[in-house]
């Protein structure tokens, strides 16, 4: 459990992440510790971020035009910064997710061949 | 993205915690996450690390955190700026009801409240004598009087009289006359005052055979020698004889002698003449004196009742009707005619803030309904009763702040403003301003407010229960903040009644006051003082100065008549003198006739218009040679020949060696003082035939009616004076309108104030029922689609609406009605020629309550019916 989920970490950094990320903007902005709440519980505990890797991917993110935040004030709560998906970011998740789909396709096909 | 950090370790922490974790496991767990192998992970994670340690120590949360409240304050503002029409509304009326209060409040606190500017300002008294035997209360006293006070007393450390004057001041420029004060020398140190050069006045100075000496104020020394140190030692001619300065007194250092500083301090000269026997009965003079530490006022009036009583016994024939003093504190003296009507006015100001403060309990109240269905949310997912509560009151809070310093920056203004409105003889005002009490008083004000308000709605809205909120949905009944609301603006009305009623008395009182004549025609009347000096003038001098004047001022064009009395109407000059009855010389002393005189040039009725009764006036005619002559007016002969023909009739002014002044006419009765003082009877006697041998120049008041605007022949007056005697000054140059207008001064003053206030309360009750009635109609859209849709005639729908509003107005209306009829007996000698009961002005008012009460009822109404019920049905 403990190598497959560092292997998974290394493998969010090669791009991945982004996709998490993005899709899970797609329906609502969200703040990050909702982000890496809904990662670690949707994935059953097998993806994790960490503080120190999930902030500096969403500033990217931000930089990089695809998402956006705001600092928004709740009565009886810290204020929090929320993100959501801009236009750009939402054409980038559109694109991401059918490569994803095609590799995921191509990955597929290899492996159930093998197993069959 | 340091602060996003931080809030993902605290999110993180507090969820560690919740699930069971100890403080140090959920720390040391947490922080394992910046344990980054990202490049681009925090450099800065020790400074997160050791913060975060802070920030989760068990010390730092336990406590009502700071940043709680910043948070609760930013909160507020955002919340507040997100509903402007709302905080708009709040702050506007505490703003105005806070400046209100505040303003008035200063008024009150420099006038009433605060001590004399006088060092051991409590222990300054002022003793009065009265004549119990002739009804006579609060009177000056006599040299002789003060002396024995003076001497018999043992319970003050120092005592001083004084009695104000005028002098002309001639030979530096342009003569002028000035207001003076001769005091004892005493009255100065006893005061405190301090010279800013040479020195005050003291005993010596009293003593016959001085030299003559004076006191200038600071600002006649500014004035008229140019601020120079040079004047002490310098003579200058005072009522034309040469009087030696000998010192200057300090700016404001003696205030409480009426608005203006006197200009001149002469001492009185205490000499054998003014303690003779004859003088003991002549009053001119104002006792103060100072307690001596620990004497109470009781005590001193017990050892001045002593004193009276052995006045009694040693000049028995003086004081055969007796004789008493009576002590009282200087302050409780000075101010006791104002306080009364600034403490209505100070009432009737509460009374607005109380209304104020009504109306913002309700907009906070439908503010918190609106919002319960978030608050209900928030509470169901855990946030505590008292978090929602802090929150309520954090905003309230704030809002009062608002508008308790606007409200402090309108009272600012408007103290400046009441301070130029304020009719002349309020004691103290140029010591009014705004200062830290009123400061203090206005921020407590503002802050009690929005707590006693926050505190309601936060109540109200941490009780409701979510599952009802939710249910309800935007069809609502309402709940018991409508109750609150509903009693909030019955109070709201009933107050302001109270408040519109007793300004209608005294605009009913001033309505009246105006439409008393006087007795006289004011219109078009030009007056001035001319005060010829003894020194320079006798008695037939003077009476030839005034000729000339006359004849002079009467050759100008447009000038009608030209005449002169020592007591105009409205001047505040007059007074009475004792006279005896042809046949009734020796009337005990209790009847002798004691009533006010007056000294009249040739022409004065027909020159004021003064109706003339019977028989004839006064004209050139009647001189020292001729015959004596007196006019009456029709007070005087009813009250002496009641059914008698008083033409004819003689009086005389001494008993031992009668002149007879016969009765040639009589005229009617006037207004002396203030339109609302009776009517006293009057005798009149020619200048030119006065009652003793070597009678000295009496100043006089001049009357010129002219034929056009009677201010523009001020100029005229003062050529013609100056051209018979360039060293002669006039003053008091005003038309006999002006004076009137004085004398309603104060009345106009406390009329109008209240009468603002008054619409300001009327404003903020409709406000009320609008927004009772706006807010019933908003909750009932439904109902009101569902009706309109049934068929509902849309008039029966308005009358149901209104009649629910209406019915708080009516409850207010009773409610105010029974306030006002126990509330408005304080103002029983406020008001004039009606009762402070009066059931007309009761009636008027609480008719125009509700007519406006009925708009305001009819405006939300009307758009309620107005919906289309499609619509309205909708709105769900």
């Amino acid at each position: 459990m403990q190598h497959k989920s560092a292997m998974l970490d290394r493998e969010l950094k090669k791009g991945s992440a982004e996709l998490l990320i993005l899709s899970l903007l797609e329906d609502e902005p969200r703040h990050g510790y909702d982000l890496s709440k809904l990662i670690e519980t949707r994935s059953g505990g097998l993806l994790k971020f960490r503080v120190a890797s999930l902030y500096p991917l969403l500033y990217r993110l931000e930089h990089r035009g695809w998402i956006q935040g705001r600092w928004v004030e709740k009565a009886g709560q810290r204020r929090r910064r929320y993100y959501k998906l801009t236009a750009a970011g939402a054409a980038v998740l559109a694109s991401q997710r059918s490569t994803w789909r095609d590799f995921v396709e191509a990955i597929n096909r290899i492996t159930r061949v093998e197993h069959a | 993205m340091n602060e996003e950090m931080q809030q993902h370790l605290d999110d993180r922490y507090d969820e560690l915690r919740a699930a069971g974790a100890s403080h140090e496991e959920a720390m040391h767990a947490t922080l394992a996450e910046l344990d980054a192998d990202d490049p681009a992970g925090p450099r800065d994670a020790t400074e997160v690390r050791e913060r975060s340690a802070r920030r989760w120590s068990p010390a730092a949360r336990s406590a009502f955190g700071v940043g709680d409240v910043a948070g609760d304050l930013r909160y507020a503002v955002r919340a507040l700026r997100k509903s402007p029409l709302f905080t708009t509304a709040v702050v506007a009326t505490l703003a105005l009801a806070i400046g209100a209060t505040a303003a008035i409040f200063s008024v009150v606190n420099a006038v009433v409240l605060r001590p004399l500017p006088y060092p051991d300002a409590d222990r300054l008294v002022v003793v009065w004598g009265n004549l119990p035997s002739i009804h006579l209360q609060d009177i000056v006293v006599s040299g002789a009087e003060y002396v024995d006070f003076r001497d018999r007393n043992r319970v003050f450390d120092a005592i001083g009289a004084y009695d104000a004057a005028a002098f002309n001041l001639t030979g530096q420029g342009e003569a002028e006359r000035l207001n003076g004060i001769v005091a004892t020398g005493s009255l100065l140190p006893l005061l405190g005052a301090q010279a800013a050069i040479g020195r005050v006045l003291q005993d010596g100075d009293n003593q016959p055979g001085r030299a003559r000496v004076a006191v200038l104020s600071h600002a006649v020394w500014q004035r008229r020698f140019g601020g120079d140190p040079g004047v002490v030692g310098r003579l200058v001619a005072l009522d034309g004889q040469l009087t030696e300065i000998v010192g200057v007194l300090r700016p404001g250092t003696v205030s409480a002698f009426g608005e203006n500083e006197p200009d001149v301090w002469m001492p009185i000269v205490i000499d054998a003449e003014l303690l003779s026997d004859n003088n003991r009965g002549s009053r001119a003079y104002t006792v103060l004196a100072r307690l001596k530490r620990g004497v109470t006022i009781a005590q001193a009036q017990e050892a001045m009742n002593h004193v009276a009583d052995s006045l009694v016994r040693d000049y028995t024939s003086h004081y055969h009707g007796g004789f008493t003093t009576t002590v009282r504190n200087l302050k409780g003296d000075i101010i006791s005619d104002t306080s009364r009507g600034l403490y209505l006015l100070l009432a009737a100001v509460s009374l607005v803030l109380a209304i104020a403060c009504a109306n913002i309990a309700g907009l906070l109240l439908v503010r918190a309904h609106a919002r319960r269905r978030e608050l209900a949310i928030r509470a169901a997912l855990g946030a505590r009763r008292s978090r929602i509560g802090r929150q309520l009151l954090t905003e309230s809070l704030v809002v009062s702040a608002i508008g308790g310093g606007a409200g402090l920056a309108l009272a600012f203004w408007a103290v400046k403003a009441l301070v130029a409105l304020a009719p002349s003889g309020i004691p103290r005002l140029h010591e009014v301003a705004l200062d830290a009490r009123v400061v203090a008083f206005t921020a407590a004000l503002s802050m009690l407010t929005g707590i006693v308000f926050g505190v309601a709605p936060a109540l109200q809205a941490s009780r409701a229960d979510l599952t009802d909120v939710l249910k309800e949905g935007s069809r609502t009944i309402a709940g018991g903040g409508h109750r609150v609301r509903r009693a909030l603006v019955v109070s709201e009305v009933a107050l302001s009644l109270v408040v519109l009623i007793a300004a209608g008395l005294l605009i009913n009182s001033f309505a009246r006051l105006q439409s008393v004549a006087p007795g006289f025609d004011p219109d078009r009347l030009l007056t001035f003082r001319l005060a010829p000096s003894t020194a320079k003038y006798s008695f037939a001098k003077s009476e030839q100065l005034y000729a000339e004047v006359f004849s002079r001022l009467a050759s100008k064009p447009g000038v009608e008549a030209v005449a002169a009395i020592d007591g105009l109407p409205f001047s505040g000059y007059g007074g009475d003198r004792t006279f005896f009855l042809e046949g009734k010389l020796d009337a005990p002393p209790s009847e002798k006739p004691d009533e006010q005189v007056r000294f009249v040039s040739a022409g004065y009725f027909s020159a004021m218009r003064i109706a003339l009764r019977r028989g004839r006036e006064f004209t050139g005619r009647d001189t020292r040679r001729s015959p004596r002559v007196a006019v009456v007016n029709e007070a005087l002969a009813l009250k002496y020949w009641p059914r008698e023909d008083p033409l004819g009739k003689r009086v005389t002014f001494d008993r031992q060696e009668p002149i007879w002044y016969e009765v040639v006419g009589v005229v009617g009765n006037i207004r002396h003082r203030t339109l609302d003082a009776a009517e006293k009877p009057e005798l009149y006697v020619p200048y030119a035939q006065p009652l003793f041998e070597g009678w000295n120049a009496r100043p006089m008041f001049v009357v010129v009616r002219t034929s056009f605007q009677p201010t523009s022949a001020a100029g005229a007056v003062r050529d013609v004076v100056a051209s018979i005697d360039p060293d002669q000054p006039i003053s008091s140059v005003r038309t006999m309108e002006d004076r009137i207008g004085e004398s309603l001064g104060r009345r106009r003053f406390n009329t109008l104030l209240l009468s603002l206030f008054a619409a300001l309360a009327l404003t903020l009750a409709a406000i009320g029922v609008y927004g009772i009635v706006a807010f019933g109609v908003a909750e009932r859209t439904h109902e009101i689609g569902i009706r309109l849709a049934l068929g509902a005639r849309p008039r029966h729908v308005l009358a149901m609406i209104v009649a629910d509003g209406m019915a708080l107005v009516f409850a207010g209306t009773a409610l105010g009605l029974a306030g006002a009829a126990a509330a408005t007996r304080v103002m029983e000698s406020q008001v004039f020629g009606i009762s402070a009961t009066d059931a007309a002005t009761f009636a008027v008012v609480s008719i125009a309550l509700a007519l406006v009460g009925c708009c305001a009822c009819l405006v939300p109404a009307r758009r309620a019916i107005a919906l289309d019920p499609v619509t309205t049905l909708r709105t769900e």
